[in-house]
């Protein structure tokens, strides 16, 4: 290792040998708590209303520029995401530049360019100022909003909206909105293939021309940059934006329900519950109580020292992590509670969290937690003002919410003013434990009737719409009878009894490369064997036999493990039904279900080794419409048509996590009874 | 619930630049990083960076200990020794090392790769004595006991299912590193094996901190609100007193010889598409022809304007994504390159493409807007890599410990420089060397019946 001595040390090395042995039993004493300077943002206002706040800060040659318009939030009613789109539509051309030539000059110097429908961000080294402010003036003056790009954004967000239906996060989250807020509140606003497909380009233009205007806009630039130069760069490129009205608006305060209630949505396949625990809380940036509430938060569940987080997963296992949150937001906000934990946990966790819950409203926080809570939360206050932009923050906080000019200089001054009873009046006052929001996404059958003890448990699907709710008027059914009624269906006992074995194959499209699906079933011997292919290619087949499996990849092929020989069983008839009893699978009868609009009875077909799978049977025709498979996804069966007598779907809609759009496989040929060979399992 | 982003750092890196002819070659110049550095007799290597701006401080130790340094019978021990040392010490109960941080104000953290272990505390500037104490606590006489080591096994059971066994592809480094080398340690992951950790003793973990965790195979860098000459007084209390090391540090002295032949496997795995891999052995982390190498790295998949993403995933829409990764280690890296198939392509086919677009860097190198690009994309990179103090404490230790000088902070841009457009080429030439190199193969383990 290479020294490098100066001088001074020398002395100073000295001088350590003098020293006393170190008293290590003791934790070193903090020094005086240093003064945290916040700085001051320069501000000015051009005459169009523009506001623009400078910070200083030369340490990197690098400058940046955040334009923020400050409306009120909108609803979006029949065109509900509409607003997500104007950002990208902006940035994809200009009449001056193509969306190519756009990111090519962006690129070319090492810069950024953004927007959204409320901001637009622009940084680069200082030396390429100039060029980044003129592309993104251009942005914002100049978008052309091509058609072909509404297109493709609406196709990648309907992509991301049917991924949304299956992950269980997702689903929390909107439904927990939707409770809180209300499906009629900006906040609580849900966006369906209907809303999206209603956007037009027309629609987003007149957005853009409504609200993208100097009078409600705020530039904040932060870097190597003064307020002189500021200004006459500022004058240059938004000088002559012009101002206009800008609508406003106001919404119904979301209300606390009367009581605590349960809302569940049933998801078959989790293995893990989503608890979220929320209602509404009046409150914003600036309010009286907000300090406090940051306190409060960080003693219930802000991190891994809190309480949530300390019972739910460092005592009891539960969870990887249990946290809560108080939001602010400029209309309302609201306190939150969640964590995903093992399904068979779900109500002992649920338990868990209101006796937190309950006990803070009822006995308050500690001394020694509320000195802990503060040091903290002023630790990461001190860190944050390491990013000059967080000096920018306060400046537009200070103006949107109408602080105090001196709000955060003294931010810490209040937060450590507070008093165990200030918290303890807070909790009270902010937290309802009888006025709650209990929502759990996961498996309904295992917890549904766990969950009543929490408060009446209402039903909600995938979009955070109530679950139609459908009784079953035949007290008397029973899961045999759903299937007997099946078979019934599709032609009786006896002609379904005479189709042994069959030859099938499918084909599908997808994204112009063509998907081929063949199967041989057969049924009466327990025999499969399935491939498919790509382009003509065979990239993956399976076979069982024998009580024995194996797949093979691209000509690789491996033995299946028992449980993987259960769960393929479980797919490999084509007629499954007709052999349940022979197996010996275990079914049961879940309620009626609504199957995109079409009432079902849901069957649970368990096999004696473990894997399950869901067959959803139509009421009114009988018929099989769907399977839900952890492994295979969803499929959903349609165009039946006879043969043989018996009735088969012709068209499988298979929708899974894996793949990015339902995959829709059209039935080309169907042998039955075919003669097989051995030559055809292997 | 809708918010509003303030500021979004979502970055659009895209499509080649149209006027590199109207701006000359940038004059690369960075901030100068100032910086004071001693040793201590122990052998400790000290480096203090002053920037009394906020009032923080960052304290971080890197101890020159990785997983190439593990018995070939016992890896996995660097990184298991770095969930080891939040256990406590002789002072620190256990479970208060990260309390008293964060009562204290502060935040913590640690990594471990394949040449080091990096310990960090952001405390606010008022702190720093303590966070001093602390480190060398850890230094002095941490806690290896039988509690500890029970505890972090089960802890590290579940870092490994959740990181690699759990994630799709998460195997590629492990699987990677095993055949691209056959003689250097380098051939194991930092995570190891944990029939390895199940096996050892207690008396093997208290030696592997007896060997690695002394001062003189470690470097104490400290940058914030501090003044130098209190900084360097508290660092010599508390660290002094600390023993050297009572023999050499052990360093593998093993060097991998070049492969004559290609490997090629395939992985199953628990994965849907399939992946392809190609992995080729670099020089020394502080050869001079690193820099080409990453400048490469960026050209071929660095942002959408890239000569593999725009080729590869917009046009032919072969892969879902494409990466270059330089993985520069300290006794020479890999460079990682994977791309993942889009829907309905054979891993054969995407790989034909990728070893299409190498062999036309290698036969015809880059143009002068690509190579003006390049300098731009590096110019910024590096002027923003030293915005924090965690940043900058961090590269101190490096510098010092990889390039032999902390002042090699100050000397990257010059660095890359030297790098010329015909470097970028010849690098891929001599680099990019298909004979030698490891191709794997990521495919769907059990593809279920397709109903």
């Amino acid at each position: 290792m290479k020294k490098i001595t100066i001088s001074f040390v020398l002395t100073l090395f000295m001088a350590t040998f003098a020293m006393a042995q170190v008293d290590r039993s003791q934790f070193p004493n903090a020094g005086p708590a240093p003064q945290i300077k916040i700085g001051d943002a320069e501000t000015f206002t051009l005459e169009n209303g523009l506001k623009v706040f400078v910070v200083k800060n030369t340490k990197l040659p690098r400058v940046s520029f955040t334009l923020v318009l400050e409306r009120d939030p909108i609803l979006e009613g029949d065109k509900a995401g509409m607003s997500d789109f104007v950002g990208e539509m902006m940035t994809a051309g200009t009449t001056s530049r193509t969306k190519d030539q756009l990111d090519q000059e962006i690129d070319f110097i090492g810069a950024s360019l953004s927007a959204s429908a409320t901001s637009m961000y622009a940084s680069s080294l200082k030396k390429h100022q100039g060029k980044v402010l003129e592309l993104m003036a251009d942005v914002l003056y100049n978008p052309v909003f091509p058609e072909a790009e509404l297109e493709k954004l609406k196709k990648q967000t309907l992509t991301g909206l049917a991924q949304s239906k299956d992950s269980p996060d997702a689903i929390s989250q909107r439904l927990t909105s939707a409770l809180v807020y209300g499906k009629n509140h900006p906040y609580g606003e849900v966006a369906t293939e209907a809303t999206i497909n209603n956007v037009t380009v027309a629609d987003v233009k007149q957005y853009y021309q409504t609200y993208f205007k100097p009078n409600i806009a705020y530039l904040a630039i932060v870097g190597d940059m003064d307020k002189a130069e500021a200004e006459s760069i500022v004058k240059k490129h938004f000088g002559t934006w012009k101002k206009g009205q800008v609508p406003t608006a106001t919404y119904p305060t979301p209300q606390r329900q009367a009581k605590n209630t349960v809302a569940l949505v049933d998801r078959s396949s989790s293995v893990q519950t989503v608890i979220d625990i929320a209602q509404p809380l009046q409150m914003k940036i600036g309010d009286p109580d907000y300090i406090t509430s940051r306190v409060l938060n960080e003693i219930l569940g802000g991190g891994s020292s809190s309480r949530l987080f300390l019972n739910l997963r460092e005592d009891k296992g539960y969870t990887y992590g249990a946290y809560s949150s108080i939001s602010a937001d400029k209309l309302t906000g609201s306190f939150s509670a969640n964590a995903s934990v093992r399904t068979e946990v779900t109500d002992s966790a649920v338990y868990e969290f209101m006796h937190e819950i309950v006990n803070l409203v009822d006995n308050g926080v500690t001394e020694d937690e509320l000195v802990k809570a503060k040091s903290s939360l002023a630790g990461s206050f001190g860190r944050s003002l390491e990013n000059p932009s967080t000096i920018a923050n306060f400046a537009l906080n200070t103006e949107r919410y109408k602080l105090p000019k001196d709000y955060y200089a003294t931010y810490l001054q209040k937060m450590n003013a507070l008093t165990v009873a200030d918290l303890n009046a807070a909790a009270k006052k902010m937290i309802d434990p009888s006025k709650l929001y209990v929502t759990v996404v996961g498996n309904g059958a295992e917890i549904k009737e766990k969950m009543a003890q929490f408060g009446e448990v209402v039903e909600y699907d995938n979009m955070g719409f109530v679950a139609k709710k459908i009784e079953m008027s035949d007290a008397t059914l029973t899961a045999d009878k759903v299937i007997a009624n099946y078979i019934t269906a599709i032609g009786g006992q006896e002609k379904a009894s005479q189709i042994k074995s069959a030859k099938v194959s499918l084909s599908a499209n997808v994204m112009g490369t063509a998907l081929g699906l063949s199967f041989v079933y057969d049924d009466a011997n327990g025999r499969f064997a399935q491939k498919t292919s790509v382009q003509g290619n065979v990239m993956q087949s399976s076979v069982i036999k024998n009580g024995e499996g194996s797949v093979s990849v691209q000509g690789q092929s491996m033995p299946m493990t028992p449980e993987q020989v259960a769960a393929g069983k479980l797919s490999s008839y084509l007629l499954p039904e007709l052999y349940y009893g022979a197996l010996s699978y275990t079914l049961t009868l879940d309620g009626i279900k609504d199957v995109d609009g079409t009432q079902a009875y849901k069957i649970i077909v368990k096999t004696p080794e473990g894997p399950s799978t869901i067959n959803y049977y139509a009421v009114e025709s009988g018929l099989k419409i769907k399977n839900e498979d952890a492994n295979s996804g969803d499929t959903f069966y349609s165009d039946y048509q006879a043969e043989n007598g018996v009735l088969i779907p012709r068209l499988y809609t298979i929708k899974s996590p894996m793949i990015p759009v339902p995959l829709e496989a059209k039935m080309e040929s169907l042998e039955v009874n075919p003669t097989l060979t051995d030559a055809d399992f292997n | 619930m809708k918010t509003t982003p303030i500021y979004s750092n979502m970055r659009k890196i895209t499509a080649l630049g149209l006027l590199a002819g109207m701006l000359s070659v940038p004059a690369l110049a960075q901030n100068k990083i100032e910086f004071k550095e001693f040793t201590l007799d122990n052998g400790l290597h000290v480096i203090m960076h002053q920037d009394n701006t906020t009032p923080i401080v960052v304290t971080s130790v890197l101890y020159h200990v990785g997983s190439k340094n593990e018995n070939p019978e016992r890896t996995g021990f660097a990184h298991f020794f770095e969930h080891l040392m939040f256990e406590g010490s002789e002072n620190i109960e256990r479970g208060q090392y990260m309390n008293i941080i964060q009562a204290r104000g502060g935040t913590l953290n640690a990594y471990t790769s394949n040449d080091i272990t990096y310990y960090y505390e952001l405390l606010p500037s008022n702190e720093l004595e303590l966070a001093l104490y602390m480190e060398s606590e850890r230094m002095l006489h941490s806690k290896v006991d039988q509690t500890g080591v029970e505890t972090q096994r089960e802890v590290v059971k579940e870092e490994r299912r959740q990181r690699y066994e759990n994630q799709p592809y998460g195997t590629i480094l492990p699987e990677t590193l095993k055949r691209a080398y056959v003689t250097h340690p380098y051939q194991w992951a930092p995570i190891g094996s944990m029939d390895h950790l199940n096996a050892a003793t207690i008396e093997e973990f208290q030696q592997f901190y007896k060997d690695f965790y002394v001062p003189n195979n470690a470097t104490l860098s400290i940058a914030g609100d501090l003044d130098y000459a209190q900084t360097e007084k508290w660092v010599r209390t508390y660290f002094s007193e600390i023993p050297k090391g009572q023999k050499l540090v052990y360093r593998p002295n093993v060097v991998e010889p070049k492969k004559t032949a290609e490997t090629r496997d395939i992985i199953y795995d628990n994965i849907q598409i399939p992946a392809v891999i190609q992995a080729y052995n670099l020089p020394k982390k502080n050869h001079p022809d690193s820099y080409a190498l990453s400048m490469l790295s960026t050209y071929l998949t660095g942002g959408n304007s890239s000569l593999m993403t725009k080729e590869l995933v917009d046009k032919q829409q072969k892969a879902l994504v494409v990466a270059a990764i330089p993985l520069e280690l300290e006794d020479g890296g890999v460079f990682i390159m994977y791309g993942i198939t889009n829907m309905g392509v054979e891993a054969k086919d995407l790989e034909t493409e990728i070893d299409k677009l190498i062999k036309q860097v290698q036969d015809n190198g880059i143009s002068d807007e690509d190579f003006a690009k390049l300098q731009n994309i590096m110019e910024n990179n590096i002027v923003s890599g030293n915005s924090t103090m965690a940043g900058i404490a961090e590269n101190l230790a490096e510098a010092h410990v990889m390039y032999g000088n902390a002042n090699y902070i100050n000397q990257v841009m010059d660095a890359y420089s030297k790098v010329t457009k015909a470097d970028v080429q010849r690098v891929a030439k001599e680099y990019l060397d298909l004979t030698g190199r490891v191709v794997l193969y990521y495919l769907p383990k059990s593809a279920q019946p397709a109903e």
